[in-house]
């Protein structure tokens, strides 16, 4: 069988990179942490990767904004690369740290015009905060998820998150109604039940609940909860998982993986 | 040298004109009714207007919920350049001091050699806060408003240890 | 020796003893006469006045931070109660007490005590975990933010240097402020108010620990106006280390790197500062501001270098900065230092500033020649600074170079052996205690003061702090610091527990932190105070399934000025009590730290703190799966009490809120405590215990109410119950609000009830009541005609409206 190969890349203040690892190796998948300067050195590596991953931190301590300075620095040294690898439908992850990332350098929501369009800003509650959400999964024609990353979920799932900036803004309504259209909304914090929120089970605000989203073919995916940290169930709250063993987390790694598989 | 200031657009609010207005309150000071913060960041260094352009839009401000206004500052008269914008507020600037850690300023330097902008520049981090006060409070007599907002400099927005705050 | 220009030669050798008590105090250096005096008595032998760097040198590692001076020094101490005079000398109080424990206990498991950066148990066949808690009180005091993410910047760097490196895992953060909500009038001139030090200090240790992706998880806030000018901050780090990478080795000839942060005036004499009193005209250049960044740089790329095992030592640069760390590392060889090959933040620094400077962020290494090349390559390539600075050298001294000058040289022997024992008078005068006139309350007294004790400052929820920190990062917390059943509502967690599964592959084992810490008690009584935090401490791990057998302690003393015998004798009591329970509980000491000199002055009177003695425990479980949290899980379970309700209302939150002067401070009786956590241990890894949780501040009332509104039930208590194994009887009141130690509420299924009680005869308990399905907390007495109920929920309002900021 097909090696999975993943590449997370890291840079100074990424700081989710080892559970992140270990949720692909869990996977079956081959991973490499590698610094983004290594990669800036042998820009073509980049492309003997199956997935790549925006892991996240605080990458550059967040300074000016969250994940500002490395997107900047993503787009002018790897832009090229980076924007190659998701127009060839390999998938790519940002989460936390990593979403704020794809965002601030426009590869989401459209990595074929790959500028941005839409960002995360400061919650509402002016905050960082640190707390399990509740998702829904927003499946097409009410089967399944359009993004690969997001199926085999069922409609509501929990993980957590951790973020002073995590309120989603598009930059106009038109921008919302083809998210919506596209099935580009993978992920709403909602109730247990799946209905609206309010805060702290919506934790920044964000315009229509929005927690992830992907691209319109659905291969380059961010969210701003952390899969990473709910592939056990022991991780969670009160234990609850699948399998009485695993954690929802899991299931998207997996995805991924057999994806490329 | 050239300062940058961020500003919020007007569809927007900054969740931390609240808090900080909430923590006036808390001090006991009823008179102020609105709170506006802006980042600043001075740029020094041989740097064209053109560059500092790009600084301020494609680095320092978020595209989609912030704005700009770039000053240029001459060497001697560095602070006082146009910083009322609007004569109704009060203004408390923030810096550190000289000497001490800035290391949101460190990592500016470093992203501005990211935009291949290679021209040496030192950056200073600053912070800018407007206080509006309540239509009863002002008065034409400008003094118990300068004590009030002296207190809020002092107390809540400037730790005068490690930073300097100007006032207007 | 020839001198440059910029090292100054310091005339001491003609100084009369008062010109030498200026010198000291004139350049901060925090010397006693004593020590001026063996300073003088050592270079008239080498027949010349030292420098600038050396007089600097010495200070800063004879200091009171660095050296413990006092609580190694002699004290003679007497003690006195009713029954008359004790008199006892000490020649090293630590090694008397807290180390005399360890050593007897001789746990084969403790793998590195009191002589590391951190102290090391065993984690599994393989690994080991690193605990070390240190406190940052006067830097938060005068730049809270700072001061605070410094204090974390620091505790860190400990781990990372403690043997070769352990990888951090969590941080533990424990604060005693002044009450927020004084008035401004009311905080002396120049001190920042105590809201504005707490919201400053909360955000320096949420920045710095969350950027550097380690989980904050466990912590303790104390409000006290005794702390308003002076406040703790106390900071730990555990970690994990490879077993075989505990031992740091330093050869002559091994490359002297520092590498991390460069060096400017930040901090400079931060070491020799911590033991002066604060006041309004405190310096400037003590005040640090750390940058997370860079130190999760230096993490990144050492633990790298560490498995490629290309150093033999490493430490980090704390207070007292290179001077200490090299010091420290050089010390049974010698070393030589090029002090103008330090990286530098900006020009025109000393060479004594530039070898003291407690700039953050930096670490020394031992690297073998041959390793050189390709050590600093790998700090390159993540862009940290890493600089060859000199070398270990096997003539035993310490040789400074600025320029192609040498500004120091002094013997290492004379630098850490040299300093003379100090001599202090300790004095304790026991307090007598006096029971408090019985307490009789009617049932709308009893529940009005339950509201008034859960929102209590010392009491309430954590929440709005607790969240501010990624207690989630690196996805290893499975035992939280707030608890639920669910994720919409949660109590306060009494420990947390790590699983280090990314580390060590394939384990089932996890690591359980926690607190305890009680100043109200010290007011009273010190010994009493000391044992009921170590007891607390273990009451909180064993909570959430520890095993008391597997459970190490760490010691933070904050206390006030030692010069007083009277504050020094209250120390010595505590010290005693350390002894004491540690050796009962059969729980060793691995690491502590003490600071003392917390005091500041106002109009010209001077105020030293109430004693504070922070336990830190960390224990190592076999299965992680086998852990509990303490929110109520079903209707119909039962609610068994484990341990004696003494009438012990001393220092108790009940006390302070009524405003009691008298009351008993309450004991620990060690035999009892144990049994009890053996058995809950048993139990829990037996799968018979749905929920538990220790009673602590507020008592056995609080306990409840808390169990049941973080799970949104309700729960019915028979007061009438709980009066076992005492002979007097205690009033309602006394029951629901007394403090006394070794108490446990847990949760069993009914099916559960007989095995449970089979397994548990040998403790004292009693079954006194069930969860309830109609969310109403009940406390009542029969006997005494009292009946407290509120909706569970109402109850978790009072507990969590107190700090929203």
């Amino acid at each position: 069988m097909k090696k999975v190969k993943v590449l997370i890349l890291r840079t100074a203040g990424t700081n989710c990179d080892y559970e992140t690892q270990f949720a692909f190796e869990l996977c079956k998948a081959v991973v490499e942490r590698v610094h983004i300067s290594s990669l800036v050195e042998r820009k073509d590596r980049i492309s003997k990767y199956d997935i790549l991953v925006f892991p996240g931190g605080f990458s550059y301590g967040d300074d000016i904004a969250s994940g500002k300075i490395l997107a900047n620095e993503i787009k002018n040294k790897l832009g090229d690369e980076i924007k190659k690898f998701a127009l060839d439908n390999k998938p790519i992850i940002g989460i936390c740290n990593g979403f704020q990332v794809l965002v601030k350098m426009g590869l989401l929501p459209e990595p074929d015009v790959f500028r941005q369009s839409s960002t995360l800003s400061y919650n509402d509650s002016g905050k960082f905060e640190c707390r399990w959400v509740y998702l829904k999964t927003c499946k097409k024609n009410d089967s399944e998820s359009n993004c690969i990353w997001t199926k085999n979920l069922p409609d509501i799932i929990s993980l957590p998150i951790a973020h002073g900036e995590g309120k989603f803004i598009p930059s106009n309504k038109k921008l919302l109604s083809t998210l919506n259209k596209n099935e580009q909304v993978v992920f709403k914090y909602s109730t247990k039940n799946g209905d609206i929120p309010q805060y702290p089970l919506i934790p920044n605000g964000s315009i229509e609940q929005i927690a992830g989203m992907c691209n319109a073919k659905g291969n380059v995916f961010g969210l701003m909860p952390h899969p990473e940290r709910y592939i056990f169930s022991l991780q969670h709250p009160a234990k609850k998982g699948f399998n009485k063993k695993y954690g929802w987390g899991k299931v998207i790694f997996q995805n991924a993986v057999d994806f490329v598989k | 040298m050239f300062e940058i200031e961020v500003l919020t657009k007007k569809d927007f609010k900054n969740p931390q004109n609240e808090h900080i207005l909430s923590d006036i309150a808390s001090m006991g000071i009823a008179s102020i009714a609105k709170v506006r913060y802006s980042p600043l960041y001075f740029i020094c260094g041989k740097i064209r207007f053109s560059d500092v352009k790009i600084i301020a839009s494609e680095l320092l401000i978020d595209k989609i919920t912030e704005s700009y206004v770039i000053r240029r500052c001459s060497d001697l008269d560095v602070k006082d350049v146009n910083l009322k914008m609007n004569s109704s507020a009060s203004i408390i600037e923030v810096w550190y001091k000289k000497g001490i850690t800035d290391t949101v300023a460190e990592s500016v330097v470093k992203a501005v050699k990211d935009l291949n902008i290679n021209v040496e520049v030192k950056i200073k981090v600053g912070h800018k806060y407007y206080l509006y006060s309540k239509e009863s409070q002002t008065t034409l007599n400008n003094n118990p408003i300068k004590s009030v907002i002296e207190l809020i400099a002092t107390k809540l927005l400037a730790n005068t240890l490690v930073q300097d705050c100007k006032i207007r | 020796m020839k001198h440059s220009l910029v090292c100054k030669i310091v005339d001491i050798l003609d100084l009369s003893d008062r010109e030498l008590v200026k010198l000291s105090k004139i350049n901060v250096l925090a010397l006693s006469l004593i020590e001026m005096k063996t300073i003088q008595g050592y270079f008239a032998k080498l027949k010349r006045n030292p420098t600038d760097v050396e007089l600097e040198t010495i200070a800063q590692t004879w200091s009171e931070h660095c050296k413990h001076k006092t609580l190694t020094g002699i004290i003679e101490y007497i003690q006195e109660n009713q029954e008359g005079k004790i008199k006892k000398i000490y020649n090293n109080l630590l090694k008397e007490t807290i180390f005399k424990a360890t050593v007897e206990l001789n746990k084969k498991w403790c793998l590195s005590v009191f002589e590391d950066n951190a102290g090391i148990i065993e984690f599994d066949s393989k690994n080991g975990v690193a605990f070390k808690v240190e406190t940052h009180n006067h830097p938060s005091a005068l730049e809270p933010y700072g001061g605070s993410a410094t204090g974390v910047g620091g505790v860190i760097r400990d781990i990372l240097g403690v043997g070769l490196g352990a990888k951090p895992l969590a941080n533990t953060d424990i604060f005693c402020f002044g009450e927020p909500n004084i008035k401004d009038s009311k905080v002396p001139e120049g001190m920042h108010h105590p809201k504005r030090i707490a919201k400053g200090v909360v955000s320096g240790v949420r920045d710095y620990g969350n950027k550097m992706g380690i989980p904050t998880v466990n912590g303790a806030v104390y409000f006290d106006n005794g702390y308003m000018s002076n406040p703790l901050v106390y900071c730990g780090t555990m970690g994990i280390i490879s077993k075989n990478k505990i031992k740091k080795k330093v050869n002559h000839g091994d490359l002297i790197l520092v590498v991390g942060g460069k060096t400017g005036r930040d901090g400079i004499h931060g070491a020799t500062f911590s033991s002066v009193q604060i006041d309004k005209k405190s310096d400037l250049s003590v005040v640090q501001i750390g940058n997370p960044i860079v130190e999760k740089k230096v993490l990144d790329a050492m633990l790298k270098a560490r498995d490629l095992n290309l150093y033999r030592a490493v430490t980090d640069c704390g207070a007292g900065g290179l001077s200490s760390a090299i010091g420290e590392l050089g010390a049974k060889t010698g070393a030589i230092v090029y002090l103008d090959k330090v990286p530098l933040k900006y020009d025109g620094l000393r060479p004594w500033e530039i070898w003291i400077s407690e700039s953050q962020e930096r670490m020394v290494f031992a690297v073998p020649k041959k390793n050189k090349k390709k050590l600093i390559e790998i700090f390159k390539k993540e862009n940290v600074e890493a600089a060859l600075i000199g070398e270990f050298t096997e003539d035993k001294k310490l040789t400074l170079i600025y320029n192609n000058d040498i500004v120091a040289n002094i013997d290492m022997h004379f630098l850490h052996n040299g300093i003379p024992k100090l001599k202090r008078l300790a004095i304790y005068k026991e307090k007598k205690e006096k029971i408090q006139k019985s307490v009789d309350m009617n049932s709308l007294e009893i529940l009005k003061a339950l509201k008034v004790i859960l929102a209590d400052l010392n009491v309430c929820s954590k929440e709005w702090i607790i969240r501010q920190y990624d207690y989630e990062v690196q996805g290893q917390t499975i035992i939280k610091p707030l608890q639920g059943n669910n994720i919409e509502i949660s109590g306060p967690g009494d420990a947390v527990v790590i699983f280090p599964y990314s580390i060590v592959k394939n384990t089932k084992k996890g690591i359980v932190l926690s607190n305890g810490l009680n100043p109200q008690y010290g007011k009273i009584n010190t010994y009493k105070m000391a044992a009921s935090a170590i007891e607390e401490s273990l009451r909180n791990a064993v909570s959430v399934g520890a095993d008391i057998e597997k459970i190490a302690i760490l010691d933070n003393f904050c206390w006030g000025n030692p010069n007083k015998s009277e504050i020094l004798g209250s120390l010595v009591r505590a010290a005693n009590a350390c002894y004491d329970i540690s050796k009962a509980f059969e729980v060793p000491f691995i690491s502590g730290k003490d600071s003392l000199h917390n005091e500041y002055s106002v109009d010209g009177r001077k105020y030293s703190i109430p004693p504070a003695l922070l336990i830190s425990a960390i224990g190592v479980i076999e299965d992680v799966a086998n852990t509990v949290t303490m929110p109520l899980k079903d209707e119909g379970n039962k609610i068994f009490i484990l341990g004696i309700t003494r009438n012990e209302l001393g220092g108790s939150v009940f006390s302070k809120v009524k405003g009691f002067k008298n009351g008993i401070v309450p004991s620990v009786y060690p035999n009892e405590s144990r049994t009890i956590m053996k058995k809950i241990y048993q139990t829990i890894n037996r799968n018979l215990i749905e929920s538990c949780h220790d009673c602590s501040e507020g008592g056995l009332a609080i306990a409840v109410s808390e169990m049941a509104f973080a799970s949104g039930k309700g729960v019915y208590v028979d007061i009438d119950t709980i009066n076992i194994g005492v002979e007097e009887s205690l009033t309602t009141a006394e029951t629901l609000f007394s403090e006394s130690n070794g108490r446990f509420i847990v949760e069993i299924k009914p099916k559960n009830v007989t095995e449970f009680k089979n397994l548990i005869k040998d403790c004292v308990f009693a079954e006194i009541g069930y969860v309830r399905d109609d969310r109403k907390v009940v406390f009542e007495s029969r006997k005494n005609k009292i009946k407290v109920q509120e909706k569970s929920e109402v109850l978790f309002n009072s507990w969590s409206g107190t700090i929203n900021w």
